[in-house]
């Protein structure tokens, strides 16, 4: 009885003490991620937009039209490890009618991991005959890399890569020190 | 850097007419990004980057492309172009700085 007692006393104190200290530790953690970095980019960051989601990003550019699955469409091509994220080859080629009635209106490269996803944006008219685009990109961290390609009557194709990065590639980090 | 806005254009050595070919072209340009510390305060504010790449061909567009900071240092870009008749490939390049770099290529059958 009286070791039963002390048993349950002892396991409320403990949970209340836990709870304590979650409660703690969480309120510390974010005013650490929300009080302090958050607003201070915000304020200090001017031009440069602030971070942005993938998810946002897509919402923006694509509204809620739906990405159809681009396999076969479009090919996108990556290395499977790029050592230096700074200078990373991209391929984005579509195997899609190019004519005035149908083409390839925009093709949208999109890291998911960079700071802000949307790298590049190539506007193609029936003139260039096929949709095809090479260029070189900063990728910040191992990410998965989106090309979309969009019709003219406003139809979406997305293929995605995931590439892993040995170094970062975007100036946002610091040199040590 | 001294070479900045220099315009490579690489089209193939062949070309028959009504082929769409392959363009390469590259510019010399620092594309540069800003940096921040680890509190994401700015410690370097120059954005100067290719923000508008634009090819035409005999005065009329065949693409334009928009860029960020996120295309690397000195970048390539290569896109298609359907030749069915001689003429000049214009490319140009804007950037954030208000200068523009241009390259030029003579297609012949």
């Amino acid at each position: 009885m009286g070791l039963d007692k002390l048993s349950g006393n002892f396991s409320r104190r403990a949970f209340l003490r836990c709870a304590a200290a979650f409660f703690a530790v969480t309120t510390v953690a974010k005013s650490a991620l929300f009080g302090a970095e958050a607003p201070g980019r915000a304020a200090a960051s001017g031009f440069p937009l602030p971070d942005e989601k993938v998810e946002a990003t897509l919402k923006r550019l694509f509204g809620n039209r739906p990405l159809h699955p681009g396999e076969g469409k479009l090919k996108l091509e990556l290395p499977l490890i790029a050592e230096d994220g700074a200078n990373v080859a991209v391929t984005v080629e579509a195997g899609l009618p190019m004519t005035p009635a149908s083409h390839v209106g925009n093709i949208y490269i999109i890291s998911d991991k960079n700071r802000r996803p949307l790298i590049a944006r190539f506007l193609f008219t029936p003139e260039a005959g096929k949709a095809y685009i090479g260029t070189n990109i900063r990728l910040a961290a191992t990410t998965d890399v989106r090309a979309v390609a969009e019709m003219n009557d406003g139809t979406l194709y997305a293929v995605s890569r995931h590439v892993r990065v040995t170094v970062g590639g975007c100036g946002d980090d610091v040199p040590q020190g | 850097m001294a070479d900045t806005g220099r315009v490579k254009i690489r089209i193939p050595s062949t070309i028959r007419a009504g082929e769409v070919i392959r363009v390469r072209s590259l510019v010399i340009h620092p594309m540069e990004t800003a940096r921040r510390d680890k509190q994401g305060n700015l410690i370097r504010r120059n954005y100067d980057f290719i923000h508008t790449v634009s090819v035409s061909y005999n005065g009329k567009q065949v693409m334009r492309g928009e860029t960020t900071q996120a295309v690397s240092q000195n970048p390539i870009f290569a896109f298609p172009l359907k030749v069915d008749r001689p003429g000049k490939l214009t490319v140009t390049f804007l950037d954030t700085t208000g200068k523009s770099y241009e390259g030029t290529a003579e297609i012949k059958f």
